[in-house]
């Protein structure tokens, strides 16, 4: 009886997992584990020739250009890690709080903090760098507030480039954690909160005590998909600076190297596909390694409800 | 009535039985390019073609240029290739020739022969010596002027390199941008120094030093040089690094600023943007007046049929058609660009006209030219450079090693 | 005490409701001057946006929308997209919840490698394997055919809904399922009828976070639709961006086009997931 039990169970796992791996299988999975695959050869611009083994990953990490090119990239990424979770996703848990707590004109956010999401990223990189222009939006409201000889070129320099593109981003996405964060805190039952205050505490106490651990599968979310964003990040950067990470590769992030590796560009030439794949693979591999991690971290935190 | 009409009915309807199937032979072929902005003139062109050759129907593909290689690439790789397309030259050209997606045209199409030196070299395999495209143009990077400007300050086209600066200060002082460049965008800052500095590192002999390996990047003449695109900076509009190549066009077109040092092709797009715009161009001289005035020069695309093609007949004529004098003439009138099809009657655009002459002293534009065959390419280390250059990151000295040092990992005369 | 109310405020409180009041106000105007802008340069033309950016334009001159329109064929495109997007979204939905639940709500063997294996489609941009790709999508026969970009779409959103959709399921106490099954429901309705209608709110949120990337996919629509008719709204657009020179005017006429859809959308979804957030418990 018990086996018929489970093998019905395992008939359901099966009914509902299938359609969506089989989907994913064969058009992310195979195609990208056929791509890292390549990273084990040598290539002839677009021919594949002997299998070299770990041959392309020495040459990515010892020698010139791609270990210079690599680290200077990786360090840009680490950059937009850092960034955007201190910046960005501690807004949105600001602005999910106060949100939750409606204050005056929340309404009006909330519906109007998650439009930037809807923009395409080509039209967020057209528009900003318009404004980041020297005589753009940017320079001229800085001039107006008498601020004027903070106006820089932000895309050209090399210092602010990258930190330029990332308050972009930060300024198209922060409405999505916002919107998780307010769910999710809305989603705290009332009982923990109103018996909290009948005891005393404050809105402080509260937060750190009752509101933020209960929350803490949405952070997980938040902080997994900024760690998988931040590693991937490649369109916003291709729009606003270009494949080679201008200026002197100050912008440049792993994805930008990979894919100007792999493909090559107009300036760059000829693609290096066993380099460029074996770029692909450390994402990968970084990319699973440290969200692995971050879930366990989190789930570890975790407070059953 | 209704009888006779019916009976010239079932004849319409027999003939047409007939006639379809022959209809049918019509082949249709692929065509790709990187060209949005030049869709209607290849429509044209095809229109005329397909005229000419009815068994023949050419659909155009307009593919935007930033990821026409990669979709070139996946295409090729995935044999579903298109029967003729664009391409790129010299290393650019490398690519698809020795992965064997191109086909061979020396014996197919004659008329490559007639086709000057300096052409056929950005559509010849260097690893074969076989011609694999059909050059289509060839591009200049020279100085455009603003003639009012120089008439309302009464200035001359300059004849040496402390002329030029001195223009630059006239212009400066009467208030305009003198030199619209801006460096945001990498590849902006390799036309600068083509198009401003060649003279100075004495264009085609230090060329062809270079390529033979007797002499390096860090020859002092070509360090001088490129410390005199420096010397540009100050009169480049304010905080250049931030000007994007979009941004230098307008304010060119928009009289505000009174040089602009890039290539050729701009000019279709500057008159079309402001009809009012009087401009002309000189070539950037050098030291002293007896030093030539070298323009670089790079030829910029070839039409190539797929190895992997299986319509190679139809698609050889579509090549012939574009390798013929009245093709080339329509490219130099509705283009404004210079074709690289061998006796074409340019005296329909003076600018071209203007074009070819300064094309008499004229050098390889260098790093695209020589050193795009192989990654970390010429042109991608003397971009990042330059920009680190003219954001005061690095010395003229450190730019020299780094692209030297960059291209010696896998040129071999470098490498003694 | 459950509002930030200023009246009522202590000083600290005060302060933060100030600044708090400040900044958002000032990302409201961030919001809608881009917006704003991207509309009025529609109606200018490429000199002019470059020239004045900040300025009104002369006249509501809507040639540039006829143009975009009718003669650059996006009334095709904008069809086609349209298509395409709910297409993927219906399969996106349902597949990627129905993995969801599957993962979330039974306890199994591999249960989390399953889940790491869908999250795996979001670790690595797609566009690094497009050559296989290409080539899986041509021995499929469906090269230069909407289904090969629907499924790549299908492929590319499941991942995030997975990911986004376990994390609410599994906030879905257990007693609720358990006390349908006592009544006999089968599992099919058990998703469909208990689970699903609590999770409105993030399926809300999952088909805005993966509609807009797919509305806005530009690269494989490239790619694999050749054909001038299959094309999408982004393909339409990158014509305008020429080699050396870009028609401004057209494309912002396009972007305002292409950006309606999308605000249409958000307003329908955004009843669900307001209505989810002020419910409150799940109870």
């Amino acid at each position: 009886m018990k086996i018929r039990k489970r093998l019905k169970k395992a008939g359901w796992i099966t009914f509902f997992v299938t359609p969506g791996i089989l989907i994913v299988f064969v058009f992310i999975l195979l195609p990208l584990f056929m791509s890292l695959f390549n990273s084990l050869f040598s290539w002839n611009q677009l021919i594949r020739h002997d299998f070299v083994g770990i041959d392309n990953f020495k040459r990515l990490f010892t020698a010139y250009p791609y270990q210079q090119r690599f680290s200077n990239a990786l360090g840009n990424n680490a950059r937009w890690f850092a960034v955007t979770m201190l910046v960005q996703n501690l807004m949105g848990l600001l602005f999910g709080y106060v949100l939750s707590r409606k204050i005056a004109g929340s309404q009006i956010y909330r519906r109007i903090f998650f439009i930037p999401v809807l923009f395409s990223i080509a039209a967020v990189g057209f528009l900003w760098g318009l404004y980041l222009r020297p005589n753009g939006l940017v320079n001229a409201l800085l001039q107006l507030i008498g601020l004027g000889k903070y106006a820089s070129a932000w895309l050209g320099n090399a210092g602010t480039a990258t930190y330029a593109i990332i308050l972009v981003n930060i300024w198209r996405w922060v409405g999505f954690p916002s919107l998780v964060f307010l769910t999710a805190i809305n989603n705290v039952p009332s009982e923990c909160t109103e018996a909290a205050y009948l005891d005393g505490a404050n809105e402080w106490q509260m937060f750190k005590r009752i509101v933020f651990p209960l929350i803490v599968p949405s952070v997980t979310i938040i902080t997994v998909l900024t760690v998988i964003g931040s590693l991937n990040v490649f369109e916003q950067v291709y729009t606003m600076a270009g494949l080679d990470g201008a200026p002197n590769y100050a912008t440049d992030t792993i994805g930008t190297l990979f894919y100007r590796t792999a493909f090559g560009s107009v300036d760059s030439g000829a693609p290096e596909i066993g380099i460029g794949s074996a770029v692909a693979v450390v994402i990968y591999l970084m990319t699973f390694s440290i969200s692995l991690l971050s879930i366990m971290i989190t789930k570890s935190k975790e407070v059953e409800m | 009535m209704k009888r006779l009409l019916g009976f010239f009915l079932a004849a319409v309807i027999l003939v047409s039985m007939v006639a379809l199937p022959a209809l049918a032979e019509v082949t249709e072929i692929q065509f790709w390019t990187w060209r949005p902005e030049d869709v209607s003139f290849y429509d044209k062109i095809i229109k005329q073609f397909e005229e000419a050759n009815p068994d023949v129907k050419v659909v155009q593909n307009p593919i935007k240029n930033t990821e026409y290689n990669t979709i070139l690439s996946a295409a090729l790789a995935g044999d579903s290739a298109p029967d003729v397309f664009m391409s790129r030259a010299y290393g650019g050209l490398q690519t698809f020739a020795d992965s064997g997606y191109m086909l061979a045209l020396d014996d197919l199409l004659p008329e490559l022969a007639n086709f000057s030196e300096s052409t056929r070299m950005g559509a010849r395999s260097i690893t074969d010596g076989k011609m694999y495209g059909l050059p289509a143009l060839s591009q200049t990077m020279l100085c455009f002027y603003n003639k009012k400007v120089y008439q309302e300050l009464g200035l001359e086209v300059p004849k040496t390199w402390d002329e030029f600066i001195a223009n630059l200060e006239a212009t400066k002082k009467a208030g305009y941008d003198a030199l619209a460049n801006g460096t945001k965008e990498g590849w902006c800052c390799e036309f600068l120094f083509g198009g401003g500095c060649a003279s100075l590192y004495g264009g085609t002999n230090f060329y062809n030093k270079v390529i033979t390996g007797e002499t390096t990047f860090e020859d002092p003449v070509f360090v001088a040089a490129v410390d005199a695109m420096l010397s540009l900076a100050p009169y480049m509009p304010n905080m250049y690094e931030g000007v994007a190549y979009t941004d230098m066009q307008v304010s060119f077109i928009n009289e505000m600023s009174a040089h602009f040092i890039g290539g050729s092709y701009e000019a279709g797009y500057f008159k079309a943007q402001n009809p009012d715009l009087d401009f002309d161009i000189f070539a950037v001289p050098g030291k002293t007046e007896a030093d030539p005035a070298y323009v670089s020069v790079y030829a910029d695309m070839n039409f190539a049929i797929a190895a992997t093609s299986k319509k190679q007949e139809a698609a050889l004529k579509f090549l012939k058609f574009l390798a013929t004098p009245e093709y080339g003439k329509q490219v130099v009138t509705d283009l404004a660009m210079v074709s690289s099809v061998p006796g074409v009657d340019v005296s329909s655009n003076p600018f071209i006209a203007k074009v070819l002459e300064l094309q008499k002293n004229s050098t390889p534009y260098i790093f695209l030219v020589g050193f795009r065959y192989n990654q970390p390419t010429g042109s991608s280390l003397f971009q990042a450079a330059a920009q680190g250059l003219m954001t005061h990151t690095l010395t003229a000295e450190e730019v020299c090693k780094q692209v030297q040092e960059g291209i010696a990992t896998y040129y071999k005369p470098f490498q003694k | 005490m459950n509002t930030m109310r200023f009246r009522f405020a202590s000083f600290g409180k005060r302060i933060f409701i100030v600044l708090m009041q400040l900044v958002m106000i000032s990302y409201v105007i961030l919001i809608i001057y881009p917006l704003f802008s991207m509309i009025i340069s529609s109606f200018k033309s490429t000199r002019d946006i470059m020239r004045f950016p900040f300025s009104l334009p002369s006249g509501f001159d809507f040639s540039n929308y006829v143009s975009v329109w009718v003669d650059k064929g996006f009334s095709v495109y904008f069809l086609n997209s349209l298509y395409y997007t709910v297409a993927s979204m219906v399969f996106v939905v349902m597949f990627g919840s129905m993995a969801a639940f599957g993962i979330s709500r039974y306890a199994f063997k591999g249960n989390t490698m399953l889940y790491m294996l869908f999250l795996s489609g979001i670790m690595l941009p797609l566009k690094a394997a497009v050559i296989p790709l290409f080539q899986i999508v041509k021995g499929f026969g469906i090269m230069d055919n909407p289904l090969s970009v629907i499924f790549v779409f299908i492929a590319m959103g499941i991942p995030s809904t997975v990911f986004i959709l376990s994390g609410f399921m599994k906030t879905i106490p257990a007693a609720l399922e358990q006390a349908a099954r006592i009544d006999g429901a089968s599992e099919l309705r058990i998703y469909s009828q208990i689970v699903m209608p609590i999770c409105m709110p993030s399926v809300a949120l999952v088909v805005i976070y993966n509609a807009v990337p797919i509305w806005n996919e530009f690269f494989f629509p490239l790619v694999f639709l050749q054909s001038d008719r299959l094309k999408t709204l982004p393909v339409g657009l990158s014509s305008f961006i020429g080699q050396h020179s870009t028609k401004w005017e057209l494309l912002f006429t396009g972007l305002s086009m292409a950006i309606v859809p999308m605000l249409i959308m958000y307003l329908f979804m955004s009843k669900y997931f307001i209505k989810g957030m002020t419910a409150g418990a799940v109870k």
